[in-house]
């Protein structure tokens, strides 16, 4: 539905360099990059905000790369909003009928369907400066959406949001999306937010696309130990790899780990810290089967990080699970994961 | 919102209205030094004499032209100082605020040097017949120079101040860019073009010296109630004099009053 090829721009002293991306229709896809990575240049060089030096940006198959930006069918939601200070929430939705030349009770239907669905409907009179901040980013998304447009962006559309009321807009935005079907481009910085909402999910580092690939994946399989420290993937190792049976043997100083991953030579590694699981009291032996002090534990909504000394100086990441239960800090544990969780870099001494 | 106060705070609060107080006192004292100097056959005087009626209604059609005018060029230049980037913005900038610096006589001097002097002034005057010099279309056109500053200095802040965000996500709406500068950036910019029409009115309403020499006090024609002052206490008639004045700080007090309350306080953001 939306298609970025080779999207070149220069903002400031910033670059964004040769963007190729493809959203299908209906797909909701996230955006992941760091502050100051490109995202919200990128969003507004796809709603026509911003000239871009070089590439095409397609719209439903349509070239719109030198369309002005009410000519593309592009919502835009920008970060913090931006809603109309001066207009009561129902004019802020109408704005975008309105400025289409609707009849007026055509934009009061439009308003009012829009209104409902976002659940919005007893703020239609409201000033836009008494609203909460749950409450300005559905009408910000309402007014995007009066518009019917082919392809909604959101800019960080979560990111002033309490913890609470961020997971609860979040499966509100998933519901609405499922409804109403419309491709949706959505830029974040918070990993927990990707992980909930994406189909699939790119990041974004520097300017340019790192990773593109369904959610799992990406978190699973992040292309380059930077990526995977920035996706906080689990611990990144360096070591050597010799091939054992399917897979491969892998060494990084004291530590002895087997991968599925067919690999010899120097490598780069991840210990994924979803597939992590730790139990209380020292067992070790076994495939991936680890002795060590769990150093530190700190809860992160619905799941608690832990730090595993496993020999002196090597450590571990783990993501441990509400539901299992966690071990106190201090304590000898053991350490427990599958040889599908050592993931081994591409390119790296295979 | 008004939070809990201590003494160091009521201290603070002491102390700047203290200012506060002297400034108003002292401007009451003034006025109220004129209005002990009025007699009240000077204001008999000018509540039926003709001519300062007619002065008085020339000073005010005259200061509410050239606020208009000013402001139809203080919204689009004042948008394009604030928007737009073009070789010789530092210039006009600085062009725009030259006249609340240099002494209002210099206006007057300039125009009749431009009017009286050279080629493109002349032209204007005798091959097109518009008539400046000595003329009530001339008093609009001191005003404009010394007051349109104003206006477009006030309009330029006024539209800095407006979030260029919201103008963008308008563009994405389906607006135009003149749609957003009608629909977003001017309703948002409206407190402070209309302060800066309230200070451009003032001005107008009270200019004196560039009239003195451009436009005369010719009875009937160019004489606005900032020349009647003049010219009467020029010939000792100065409890006249002093009612004028009365009179025209009155009409200012009640006109700037009566603008601000119709139009909210300029610092009210929407």
């Amino acid at each position: 539905m939306i298609r970025s090829e080779g999207v070149h721009c220069e903002a400031g002293g910033f670059r964004l360099q040769g963007i190729d991306l493809e959203i299908g229709r209906g797909e909701y896809f996230v955006l992941l990059g760091p502050p100051g990575s490109g995202k919200t240049v990128f969003l507004e060089c796809l709603c026509g905000l911003r000239r871009i030096r070089s590439g095409r940006i397609l719209v439903g198959g349509e070239d719109v790369t030198r369309a002005e930006p009410r000519r593309r069918g592009v919502g835009y939601v920008p970060q913090d909003y931006a809603l109309f200070p001066h207009r009561s929430v129902a004019r802020n939705i109408a704005f975008g009928p309105e400025a289409a030349g609707l009849d007026r009770g055509e934009v009061e239907r439009r308003v009012l369907r829009t209104a409902e669905r976002l659940g919005i409907r007893h703020l239609l009179d409201r000033r836009i400066a008494g609203l909460s901040g749950g409450e300005k980013q559905r009408v910000a998304l309402a007014r995007a959406l009066a518009t019917s447009p082919r392809v909604l962006l959101l800019d960080e559309p979560l990111s002033a949001l309490d913890e609470t009321t961020r997971e609860e807009v979040a499966l509100e935005l998933l519901r609405l999306q499922g409804e109403l079907g419309t491709t949706t481009l959505h830029v974040c910085h918070v990993f927990e937010e990707a992980r909930i909402l994406a189909g699939r999910l790119g990041i974004m580092i520097g300017g340019t696309l790192a990773q593109t690939g369904p959610v799992e994946e990406v978190f699973s399989r992040p292309r380059t130990p930077e990526l995977a420290r920035f996706l906080r993937a689990g611990t990144v190792l360096e070591g050597t790899a010799e091939p054992e049976g399917d897979g491969a043997l892998l060494r990084a100083g004291p530590i002895r780990l087997r991968s599925e991953a067919r690999a010899s030579g120097p490598v780069s590694f991840v210990v994924l810290a979803d597939a992590v699981r730790l139990s209380s009291g020292g067992t070790a032996g076994g495939e991936n089967v680890l002795e060590g002090r769990l150093i530190h534990l700190s809860p992160r909504g619905l799941f608690a990080r832990a730090d595993v000394e496993i020999a002196p100086g090597v450590r571990l990441e783990a993501h441990l699970p509400r539901t299992d239960p966690w071990p106190a800090p201090g304590t000898t544990v053991t350490v427990r994961f599958p040889a599908a969780a050592v993931h081994v870099f591409p390119g790296r001494g295979t | 919102m008004s939070p809990v106060r201590g003494r160091p705070d009521r201290l603070l609060a002491a102390a700047v209205f203290l200012f506060v107080g002297l400034f108003a006192a002292f401007a009451v004292v003034l006025i109220a030094a004129d209005a002990l100097y009025v007699d009240r056959k000077a204001v008999l005087t000018i509540l039926t004499a003709d001519f300062i009626l007619d002065a008085l209604w020339r000073s005010l059609w005259t200061s509410v032209l050239t606020t208009a005018i000013a402001l139809l060029f203080a919204v689009p230049m004042g948008y394009a100082l604030s928007r737009y980037r073009f070789p010789g913005h530092v210039l006009v900038d600085t062009l725009v605020d030259l006249p609340i610096v240099f002494p209002p006589l210099v206006a007057g001097m300039t125009l009749l040097v431009f009017f009286h002097q050279t080629a493109p002034g002349r032209w204007i005057e005798g091959g097109l017949g518009l008539r400046f010099a000595f003329q009530p279309a001339g008093i609009v056109l001191c005003q404009f120079v010394l007051a349109a500053s104003f206006a477009i200095r006030s309009a330029k802040t006024a539209f800095d101040e407006v979030d260029r965000r919201l103008e963008d996500v308008a563009l994405t709406l389906g607006c135009t860019q003149w749609g957003s500068l009608f629909r977003v950036a001017l309703p948002l910019a409206r407190g402070g073009i209309l302060a800066g029409g309230i200070m451009t009115w003032a001005r107008s309403f009270g200019v004196f010296g560039p009239l003195m020499i451009f436009v005369g006090t010719f009875r009937g024609r160019t004489e606005v109630l900032s020349t009647t002052i003049f010219l009467e206490q020029s010939v000792g008639n100065l409890e006249v004099a002093l009612a004028l004045s009365l009179l025209l700080i009155g009409v200012a007090l009640v006109s700037l009053v009566a603008i601000r309350l119709a139009a909210g306080p300029p610092w009210r953001k929407p």
